[in-house]
């Protein structure tokens, strides 16, 4: 009898499964278009699709707290996301210019510049309804204080108080220096399209309910959250994320876009690698792909997809940031500019940018190297001749070991490896775990270090560990931590000052926690003057000049060199389903920068593509 | 009677001590890795900030409330008493997620695939196997080498070469995610279809594998009790052959269901290798994601169940065991 019924439970299982697999196998693919209307399903007609901005489930939807892994929906800073919040300007990294989104019109400074004063567009709502007024931008900025939010503590320092003249004017007013001229009027005109304006009445409604406390403040889910951007929660769970549009978005209102975005619903799978997004890129599943999808020329020149990137040709997107190489200045040696010189100079850039980048960076023969990004806006912005001595293109093998034989620092003992001060050259390079670009890169580095007798070795520790090493900038690096890689600021208004601030200001050096960058903690008195100077300064000839100076400290100092160019974000889309989306020389004026359609200037996207059926 | 209740009362004295030490080591171990937590914290927090004292600030609030900056005994001991309560806390990963939350949403895709794949695994493979030693001759002949062939697969292979030909290349499969990609989930025939169909591939990345194994167990074990005197004894005294492969494979099946114990009690550690090439949701990964941000509190959490899982199973097997097989009662016992 027993035996009897495990063989029945054992034959139906086998029936079970067996079915189950014919049920899929006979089934219709999962690309095939579902039901439209159909409240259990994403219309892939009203749907654009994303990766590579959602890694992870998301876990609010605060807009006071960056604690929310929730991307497609909360991304402050120079390219802020417009999605669900908005920010009173939008920022066009392609100009440079901001354009009104919250605000009406232009923002003024006063005649002292010490002030700024901008208007909020009549036609302005929140979610509930209700309008959109200067005194929510105030009251934001108050919150921001009060909680020290990251937004608060991190422009303190520049901004004395946001102030509502009336319903909608309002007025910045910068903290001034012992002159009584404007600490960094960069950063207070950045705040306006950095940071998002949240309803007073809401923030009250959230203190009230944490009895104003401010660890509770900043973890609150804030499921309740009222917006004014066209597109809100819709469905989250571990496997995507889900934006719904706002069919009542004050947008459509003829000050501002006079039209709804195109997509009714914005949809994000979230994928476990980019080998797993880049499959969905490939299969159109995916419309916008902001990840590194390697080799990416070969889905079009090999595949005949409908997809491309915002230049047709290598490097296929425009280059905002510049992922850099620290030294750690007190390892043995490192404090001599020639053997930072002589591995920077051997090292074979070319090989990182086929290899680690597939070709998506500019090359240091088209970009060369120097503070700036490739963009044209940055580049103008220093003397190019007065510095060409000083650019390097890498694998100068020679010339790295003249340089060092120069210096003394040969190899005496004869074992290969050249010593200084009769110790050993020997090096470790490092990168976060799993990063594989990166760590592709560091090994190019370390091979540079081979052929020019100096000892390079890589190690690659998991990046819990290694932000905790690199980011503790009030005590020396410890052992292993002699060339690091880090990244630096993208593209943005405070650029390129900011990105040079971070990645040579001594300010950083002593902090316990440092996210701004110096990790290598370098200290040059005229460096920082300069970084002081620049915010202040409106002649754009003398800037030309500070700039070119800076750029003449950093590249004879090296205290940290470039081993790449890459995207502020990797804009591929695929054009299966909807099309007009950012392209060089697309025609849009201002042109829309490649954004993914949902930062910055960029959201003007959304209103431009149309399906590709119509 | 009282032998047996011996048997129990010294399985579950094991039971608890095994309990109690393995409590003790998923605390521990974790909090001895390298790096700080509260820093991945406090740099999500701090991106922007240029005010040290401010970032100083927020570091301290966040030690204060995962308790990192206590002893590591008084750690122990808050911690204990949560988890009497059932509060396991907030993870650090997903802060400001608890990790009751985090598991209880990713701990269903993960049995949903597992269990069913062990079970189905354990009963394909074991079939498979005895019928190969008991009808031997070609079948036998062909399915040990692709048995040894097929479990000697690293998962991660399997799972991408099921990817590339039914997912990438004949398009039968969809090659990412739980369910549809332009589904919401809901209780309608599409959706359940879509998961279905989503389930596959994952689901026979972990099944073909283990098919292999427990068929070659189950061969080797079967075939050495088709040997035993028992066996031959029982052909002369002419009782039908149906009879004593109703013996025979209650016999050899017991080391496997050891096997099946073990595995069913493992699960919870999540097809990983799956769960990645197929984008499936699932605990795998989250644990994964745990431990490379150093999440003391889900890590601990997983493992607890883990433990928890693995011993229970074990503890009934093997009072099961005083049940099925006397002698194992009876040595124990001594």
């Amino acid at each position: 009898m027993k035996r009897k019924s495990l063989w029945w439970l054992l034959s139906s299982l086998i029936i079970l499964s067996v079915l189950l697999s014919a049920c899929g196998g006979t089934a219709p693919a999962a690309d095939e278009p579902a039901e439209p209307a159909d409240a259990a399903s994403l219309p892939r007609e009203e749907t654009l699709y994303f990766n590579g901005q959602q890694w992870g489930p998301v876990v609010g939807w605060n807009p006071y707290s960056s604690n929310n892994n929730n991307a497609m929906a909360i991304s402050q800073g120079d390219n802020a996301r417009v999605t669900m919040f908005e920010t009173p300007y939008l920022y066009n990294m392609l100009d440079g210019n901001m354009y009104p989104l919250l605000a009406d019109g232009d923002f003024e400074w006063n005649a002292a510049r010490t002030e700024i004063t901008f208007k909020i567009k009549e036609a302005a709502k929140w979610s509930d309804g209700t309008p959109v007024t200067a005194e929510d931008v105030a009251y934001t900025w108050a919150t921001h204080v009060k909680y020290n939010t990251p937004t608060g503590a991190g422009n303190m320092a520049y901004i004395e108080d946001i102030a509502a003249v009336d319903a909608q004017t309002v007025v910045i007013k910068a903290k001034l220096d012992d002159a009584g001229k404007t600490v960094n009027p960069l950063a207070v005109q950045a705040y306006v399209s950095s940071n998002y304006v949240i309803q007073k009445a809401w923030t009250q409604a959230l203190e009230e309910r944490v009895s104003e406390d401010a660890t509770a403040f900043l973890a609150d889910t804030a499921e309740d959250v009222v917006y004014s951007g066209p597109y809100h929660k819709f469905f989250t769970d571990d496997t995507k994320v889900v934006l719904v549009r706002d069919d009542n978005y004050w947008g459509k209102d003829a000050s501002m876009w006079g039209q709804l975005p195109a997509p009714k619903y914005l949809a994000h799978t979230i994928f476990k690698d980019n080998a797993a997004g880049s499959v969905a890129l490939a299969q159109g599943e995916v419309d916008v792909s902001q990840q590194f999808n390697s080799n990416i020329q070969l889905l079009w020149e090999s595949y005949g997809l409908p997809i491309s990137t915002y230049l047709p040709e290598p490097p296929y997107g425009i280059g905002a940031s510049l992922p850099t190489a620290f030294y750690n200045l007190e390892s043995h040696g490192l404090d001599q500019i020639a053997v930072r010189k002589a591995i920077a100079i051997a090292v074979d850039y070319p090989t990182i940018i086929a290899n680690a980048m597939t070709n998506q960076s500019a090359t240091f023969d088209q970009v060369p190297r120097s503070l700036m990004n490739p963009t044209d806006g940055e580049q103008a912005l220093y003397n190019h001749d007065a510095v060409a001595d000083l650019q390097w293109a890498g694998n100068d093998i020679e010339g790295a070991k003249k340089l060092l034989d120069d210096a003394g620092i040969v190899d005496t003992d004869g074992d290969g490896w050249r010593e200084f001060e009769g110790e050993k050259l020997s090096y470790v390079a490092t990168c976060p775990n799993g990063w594989s670009d990166w760590q592709a890169a560091i090994e190019v580095v370390a091979a540079a270090g081979k052929e020019i007798g100096i000892d390079i070795t890589t190690n690659y520790p998991e990046w819990s560990v290694y932000q905790t090493v690199v980011t503790k900038s009030d005590a020396p690096l410890p052992e292993g931590y002699d060339i690091f890689m880090m990244w630096s600021a993208g593209a943005g208004p405070t650029m390129p000052w900011g990105r040079i601030r971070n990645l040579i200001s001594s300010e950083w050096v002593g902090m316990a926690s440092n996210w701004n960058g110096n990790w290598g903690q370098y200290s040059n008195p005229r460096v920082d003057e300069l970084i002081q100077m620049i915010p202040g300064e409106t002649d754009p000839a003398k800037l030309k000049e500070m700039y070119t100076e800076l750029v003449e400290i950093y590249l004879t100092d090296i205290p940290s060199f470039t081993l790449m160019y890459r995207p502020q974000s990797f804009h591929t889309v695929n054009e299966t389903v909807w099309t007009n989306f950012p392209h060089q020389g697309d025609g849009t004026n201002p042109p829309v920068p490649p954004l993914d359609c949902t930062d910055g200037w960029g959201i003007a996207c959304l209103y431009n593509i149309s399906l590709v059926s119509q | 009677m009282k032998a047996y209740r011996r048997y129990f009362l010294n399985k579950l004295g094991w039971f608890l001590v095994t309990l109690v030490c393995a409590f003790i080591l998923n605390f521990i171990l974790p909090r001895l890795m390298p790096g700080d937590p509260v820093a991945a914290i406090v740099s999500r927090l701090a991106q922007g900030m240029s005010d040290a004292t401010g970032v100083q600030a927020i570091y301290e609030q966040y030690t204060e409330l995962f308790g990192t900056n206590k002893p590591m005994v008084e750690q122990f001991f808050i911690y204990m008493r949560n988890v009497v309560r059932g509060d396991f806390g907030y993870s650090i990963s997903q802060y400001p997620r608890t990790v009751a939350d985090t598991l209880k949403s990713s701990i269903i895709w993960t049995l949903g695939l597992q269990f069913p794949a062990i079970i189905v695994g354990w009963v394909i493979g074991n079939t498979l196997g005895a019928l190969a030693a008991y009808l031997k001759g070609g079948f036998d002949k062909v399915l040990m080498p692709v048995s040894i062939f097929v479990s000697n697969f690293p998962q991660f292979g399997m799972a991408i070469i099921l990817l590339v030909i039914f997912g990438a290349g004949l398009e039968w499969f969809p090659t990412s995610g739980g369910y549809g990609f332009d589904m919401i989930p809901n209780f309608s025939w599409d959706f359940i279809k879509s998961v279905i169909i989503h389930y596959q591939l994952p689901f026979w990345s972990v099944v073909l594998i283990a098919i292999g194994g427990q068929a070659i167990g189950m061969r080797s074990m079967a075939i050495y009790e088709l040997n035993m005197d028992y066996v031959k004894f029982s052909r002369f005294m002419g009782i039908k052959d149906r009879k004593i492969i109703g013996y025979v494979f209650r016999n050899a099946m017991l080391p496997q269901i050891t096997g099946l114990a073990l595995s069913v009690g493992t699960m919870v550690g999540g097809a990983l290798v799956s769960e990645i090439v197929f984008s499936y949701p699932g605990l795998g990964f989250t644990l994964l994601n745990g431990v490379m941000g150093q999440d003391y509190p889900l890590i601990s959490a997983s493992a607890l169940i883990i433990t928890v899982m693995v011993l229970l199973a074990n503890f009934v097997i093997e009072i099961l065991y005083g049940v099925i097989d006397p002698r194992v009662k009876a040595a124990q016992a001594d």
